[in-house]
């Protein structure tokens, strides 16, 4: 609370005092009193008012920190009317109740965002599973009928199913709720199935796998993963130069298991290096190679892996991106298996 | 003898397009094409094997699998679009065998629809293949001919089941290249043609000379 201020409007009162002070003393003057007694009626005078004064300042003082403090330690501040004690004086319970109704509707109108975005992120899943039908329904029509077009059409057909998986993990990473599940798998196997996920876009565009396989087994979710190592890989292809390569391996350091996807592309700036994961962050590669880029991928990579308790960097050197996924191999979940 | 594959599923393209693809790899099928799904149609079919949708009209997967389970173990593949876990989770505990997910990689679906018929049925022998008197010994990884054998790589080994399950067509290096790459051989153009010389080489050592030949510009036939 602002003391300076609260003084100045205290200031009226203060004047209307000393104003009837004066009356009283040229009243009890002129009606023959002692300058003595005077004196005495008027110091009490002063000496209630003061104490009146300054003991209302700090109780008012009091009362407003605390207030303050609660509305500080609250997580939602919105609720601060339904925690805070009731008022007792008459214009406070005034503001109370206003401030009820502001977070009143104020509850409401979250709530209301909240199921909306429920709904939606709903409607998004269930459209998602909708499209893979006719998806699926394509793809089986294409393989049956080898052919030319076909095989173009297979690799388009794999861009598609991309955009509404994209769709559907970012509708799941906005959300709070896990809708992972956590086991052990092994990471080659991932790498393998992402691989297959890709199959035309690589073999259309040459390009050329490199495997150091290991049976190295990490706690994560695989399909979470699918889709991020799906991300690395269109990444690759999309940044390629010729005769594109890319290598996959493991490597360990201390408690930590690194899963390393490397190409040979045209690399990222080294000024571009730190905001590759920002949202809607394109860098000079985006802009200027003639792919579009919507700077979404990496971006939503990094939202899963936080999520996932993976760690994501990117290593670039001249030429050719690495991108390294650490995991922390956790002793409390092999402990428990023994 | 032949497989017998019943296919549950709604989506009518999706059913017509899956029975071409099984029965394009060898296997008998059929489809159930009145809903809610009856039990004694599916028991009068007697299939090896069920590939089953989750959401179909009138009743769902999970509630058919849960009815077959009470007079059968036939193994049943779940194909559907959702993907939740809870989803999987659901159609194993009620006694499916396998979980694909669509759009499926045809690949893992037949990988997955064999590797369950040869469990559940357990194939007896070791399974070969011939072909101009030419034996291809799959289970040993080894080309026989007249007595005489070699070793194969395991690249060289899928080349020629490759070969020798299209003998007498022409097979593009493409489609070879693809069938590699679902196996998890991620062989290159170049690679394949190293790959072809050296079974040609291993082939000669055996006395097979001219057997699989090349088409220019098309591919490779035997």
């Amino acid at each position: 609370m602002n003391g300076k201020l609260y003084w100045k409007q205290k200031l009226p009162v203060m004047f209307l005092n000393v104003l009837c002070m004066v009356g009283l003393a040229v009243f009890l003057w002129v009606t023959g009193n002692s300058i003595d007694g005077i004196f005495l009626i008027l110091l009490i005078w002063i000496a209630v008012l003061t104490a009146r004064l300054v003991a209302a300042y700090y109780s008012r003082r009091e009362q407003m920190k605390n207030l303050l403090k609660l509305a500080e330690q609250l997580e939602e501040r919105y609720l601060l009317s339904e925690v805070m004690e009731k008022p007792v004086r008459a214009d406070d319970l005034v503001y109370y109740r206003l401030l009820k109704l502001a977070g009143k509707s104020m509850l409401e109108q979250v709530n209301e965002v909240r199921r909306e975005r429920t709904q939606y992120k709903e409607y998004v899943e269930q459209w998602v599973h909708e499209i893979k039908t006719p998806i699926t329904a394509m793809k089986l029509l294409c393989e049956n009928n080898h052919s030319q077009v076909t095989a173009e059409l297979l690799v388009q057909l794999e861009k598609v199913n991309r955009y509404t998986e994209q769709a559907l993990y970012y509708a799941r990473s906005e959300h709070t709720e896990k809708d992972y599940s956590v086991r052990e798998i092994r990471l080659f196997d991932v790498v393998h199935q992402s691989i297959a996920e890709n199959k035309y876009l690589l073999l259309q565009n040459g390009v050329g796998i490199n495997l150091r396989e290991t049976d190295d087994t990490v706690y994560s979710d695989e399909k979470w993963l699918c889709f991020i190592l799906n991300q690395l890989i269109v990444n690759s292809v999309k940044y390629r130069t010729k005769q594109p390569v890319l290598k996959f391996y493991t490597e360990h350091q201390g408690s930590q298991i690194i899963l390393c996807v490397q190409d040979n592309g045209i690399g990222i700036d080294a000024g571009d290096l730190q905001r590759i994961f920002e949202k809607g962050f394109t860098g000079k590669n985006g802009r200027e190679a003639l792919q579009n880029s919507t700077g979404i991928g990496l971006y939503l990579c990094k939202r899963l892996c936080d999520k996932l308790g993976i760690g994501i960097c990117a290593d670039s050197e001249g030429s050719g991106t690495s991108l390294r996924l650490i995991f922390h191999i956790n002793d409390f979940i092999q402990q428990v298996q023994d | 003898m032949k497989y017998r594959i019943l296919i549950i599923e709604d989506d009518v393209v999706i059913q017509t397009q899956l029975r071409n693809l099984l029965a394009g790899n060898g296997y008998e099928t059929e489809a159930i094409n009145d809903f809610p799904v009856s039990m004694e149609q599916l028991k009068s079919f007697q299939p090896h094997l069920i590939l089953l949708d989750i959401k179909l009209p009138g009743s769902d997967g999970f509630s058919v699998c849960s009815q077959i389970r009470t007079f059968s173990d036939v193994p049943i593949i779940f194909v559907t679009s959702c993907n939740t876990d809870m989803d999987e989770l659901n159609s194993i505990m009620l006694g499916g065998d396998a979980f694909v997910t669509k759009p499926y990689n045809t690949a893992i679906l037949l990988a997955k629809t064999a590797s369950l018929l040869k469990r559940a049925y357990s194939v007896n022998g070791q399974e070969t293949l011939s072909c101009h008197g030419i034996t291809l010994h799959l289970e040993s990884g080894k080309i026989e001919y007249a007595d005489r054998q070699t070793d194969l790589t395991k690249t060289e080994l899928k080349t020629l089941y490759y070969l020798f399950k299209h003998a007498g067509t022409i097979c593009t290096r493409a489609d070879i290249v693809e069938y590699l790459w679902d196996n998890r051989l991620y062989v290159d153009d170049n690679t394949l043609s190293v790959n072809i010389n050296r079974i040609r080489d291993k082939l000669s050592a055996i006395g097979v000379n001219d057997f699989i030949k090349t088409k220019h510009r098309q591919g490779y036939i035997i």
